[in-house]
């Protein structure tokens, strides 16, 4: 099966071009050629995944479109791969699907399941892509998509900014990607993945000259800015919670289950480039991301913003367990987080189709009018915040663990990143489906069916994909990494024993606390709020980090756009129209010699005739 | 037999009075008819050398120069109609369009 892996990004492809022609005069907009086609690509992606369980790997060189070498189409299956597409093809099947509820009657119908079939090609082909190239031109293809889906209500002026935010901020990321491409080839010759990582041990300790960097951390560093861009770590993180202002079924495809993944999935793809250097600077990057947006995630009152945060705090644990080393912990809680992140986002829109309210402080006891939507999000929520018996639990200790052989530092703010996450989730929660039923619940009614089924079958799949970890899972997604790098792996499982009970012991203060407040509501969170004022502030403000970009933005990237601006007018139009005035008042002044007489011209012809015969003469020519 | 620098002098004179009412007249009329004298001017000097030579191509080579200075007299002709149609005067001096 796996020789025709080729066929799994092709099909959206092909759905892609089909809307985008006839979706005009298909029902749905074409929904259904959506459906049909990435079905068809999910059920093949399903049967080459089962080949790859089974310990094969197949790498296709495929046709190269320059002809040079390395400019290929090319397409790499082996078990990250295996895994992404798995993510990416299952949980955008069940959101199309879904979208056929939740975007039922909108206008732009067409040009939503056009961009989400591309979407989903591109995001195929950047798991697939067996080079640098091709991985970058589907990245780019992705933040495209990403940008046009953000912006798809581009009449609502927020939209469109955002779309605009989410562009630009992704774009430092990926330039750095792309002068890491441009280091690697310089160093390697070559875009291969697997060549490259055949080479890497060759350059070990290799100088750049480039702030004494070795072409290793470099590269990688550079490779890992790109990441922090696509996958929304600080500080680039600014653009996801903006993002949300898509429909519910983007922010739950692309910004919580498979686009911003492909960060984290570039950053264990490229693991065997990585430094000790590189990675404690990932670590780093990782726990701050997990912590502030954990801790704004706990103040924010917008349902879809307080999931956003809460994804790129999951996302910095993910990065986070890359640096320190848990790399089958990082993607086993990569695996479960698309799907219960998936789930939340579905939810959420679920309830948002229903109320139209986007304050949790505004909607309350949801749970008796729909009990669907309550039953899955309690499910999502569980595994999100990190208590037994999910996925989310076992992943968080796995990098708990991970992070406890990364310093005492890493572990101690991880306990801190756990507490928050806990707390947040069930605020979430609790507030919105607990309690007594206000006037927004009052007259909501669960939605329809096409919606609640995947949302059905999400949950099933929250609770399936916590199995692996029973399994050989480690050893299977470890096993494409070359030997040298394994070596420097800490392998998970190897914590002390108060890990775990200790973690768990701190969530279940938060629930208790979360359940205190915004279930029974015995007391309300202002006596925190009135002791930590400045820091609710801080936090409720996003750091101010929104304002000092804006600022950057307006005085420096401003100023200098002014005076480059001024440059551009004064000096360069002003030597160019310097020459043409010149020319100008010089032909204005000879042109007087043109009387118009013809008998002017005919006397001044007749003295050039006599002239040239005189010189003629003179010179001996006659 | 009369010598030959003698029809020389008779058409450098026939030239240059010719040349000298192109530049010098304000009548279209007058300096189309200097424009004559001096191709006749020309057709003196093949016949000149030609008879001097012995050759004949000289003397059928002015025969071609006086019929196709007929032709462009009737385009000449037809240029000052026009030019008097268009400006109502045929004085070369009045006449300023040839420039910028």
């Amino acid at each position: 099966m796996l020789e025709y892996a080729w066929i799994i990004p092709i099909l959206p492809l092909i759905s892609f071009i089909l809307i985008l022609l006839f979706g005009d005069k298909l029902k749905e907009g074409g929904g259904h050629v959506a459906v049909v086609f990435i079905g068809a690509s999910m059920i093949i992606s399903l049967l080459c995944i089962s080949d790859v369980l089974s310990g094969n790997s197949i790498e296709i060189r495929g046709i190269n479109w320059i002809n040079w070498e390395g400019f290929e189409f090319g397409i790499l299956v082996d078990s990250l791969a295996g895994l992404m597409m798995f993510v990416v093809s299952f949980v955008g099947f069940l959101i199309v699907v879904y979208s056929l509820g939740y975007m039922h009657g909108d206008d732009g119908v067409q040009r939503y399941y056009a961009e989400i079939s591309l979407f989903i090609a591109s995001m195929l082909g950047v798991v697939m892509a067996n080079n640098l190239l091709l991985l970058f031109i589907s990245w780019e293809l992705v933040g495209l998509c990403s940008y046009l889906l953000i912006g798809f209500w581009y009449r609502k002026p927020s939209a469109a900014s955002a779309a605009k935010k989410a562009f630009l901020v992704t774009r430092v990321g990926d330039f750095m990607f792309l002068l890491g491409i441009i280091v690697i080839y310089a160093y390697f010759g070559t875009f291969n993945l697997l060549e490259l990582f055949a080479a890497a041990p060759d350059l070990e300790g290799v100088a750049s000259g480039f702030l004494g960097l070795s072409v290793l951390t470099l590269s990688s560093l550079l490779l890992f800015g790109g990441a922090v861009g696509k996958s929304s770590q600080f500080p680039l993180h600014v653009w996801l919670p903006d993002a949300m202002e898509g429909p519910t079924t983007v922010s739950a495809l692309i910004h919580a289950a498979t686009m911003v993944k492909a960060g984290i999935y570039l950053t264990a793809r490229a693991f065997p480039l990585f430094t000790p250097v590189s990675l404690l600077v990932v670590a780093i990057v990782g726990i701050i991301t997990a912590l502030i947006a954990a801790a704004m995630a706990a103040v924010m009152t917008d349902i879809k913003r307080i999931i956003a945060y809460s994804t790129i705090s999951s996302l910095g644990l993910m990065t986070l367990a890359l640096g320190v080393g848990g790399y089958a912990a990082g993607l086993y809680y990569l695996m479960n987080h698309a799907f219960f992140k998936a789930l939340l986002f579905l939810a959420a829109g679920s309830v948002l189709h229903a109320t139209n309210v986007f304050d949790i402080r505004h909607i309350r006891g949801l749970r008796k009018k729909m009990p669907i939507t309550a039953a899955t999000a309690f499910i999502a929520a569980l595994s999100l915040s990190g208590l037994p018996p999910l996925g989310g639990f076992w992943g968080k200790d796995e990098i708990l663990i991970a992070s406890f052989s990364g310093g005492i530092i890493f572990f101690g703010m991880t306990l801190i990143v756990s507490f928050l996450t806990t707390f947040f989730t069930f605020r979430w929660f609790f507030s919105i489906f607990m309690g007594k039923p206000n006037e927004a619940a009052k007259h909501a009614h669960e939605s329809p069916k096409i919606m609640t089924f995947p949302l059905i079958i999400i949950a099933f799949g929250v609770v399936l994909v916590t199995l692996p970890i029973f399994m050989n899972f480690e050893h299977w997604i470890l096993s494409w990494l070359p030997i040298l790098t394994l070596n420097k792996l800490n392998h998970a499982g190897h914590g002390p024993d108060f890990v775990v009970p200790l973690a768990v012991s701190i969530q279940l203060i938060a629930l208790y606390l979360a359940y205190n407040i915004y279930c029974k509501e015995r007391f309300t969170s202002e006596i925190f709020i009135k002791r930590f004022r400045p820091i609710h502030t801080l936090i409720l403000n996003k750091f101010y980090l929104d304002n000092i970009y804006l600022v950057f933005a307006e005085r420096i990237v401003g100023g200098f756009s002014f005076a480059l601006n001024k440059f551009d007018l004064g000096v360069v139009d002003g030597i160019v129209n310097g020459i043409g005035i010149v020319s100008m008042r010089i032909s204005s002044r000879l042109r007087k010699i043109q009387t118009g007489l013809v008998q002017d011209y005919a006397s001044v012809m007749l003295m050039g005739i006599c002239a040239l015969l005189i010189l003629l003469k003179v010179g001996g020519g006659l | 037999m009369i010598p030959l620098h003698y029809y020389l002098i008779l058409s450098i004179l026939v030239f240059g009075i010719g040349a000298l009412g192109v530049l010098t007249t304000k009548n279209g009329i007058k300096l189309l008819m200097c424009i004559e004298l001096m191709l006749n001017a020309a057709n003196i000097n093949l016949v000149v050398f030609s008879r001097y030579i012995g050759d004949i191509h000289g003397q059928v080579f002015a025969a071609f120069v006086i019929s196709i200075s007929a032709a462009e007299v009737a385009v000449g002709l037809a240029i000052v109609l026009m030019i008097y149609r268009i400006h109502g005067t045929i004085d070369f001096q009045k006449i300023k369009k040839m420039r910028w």
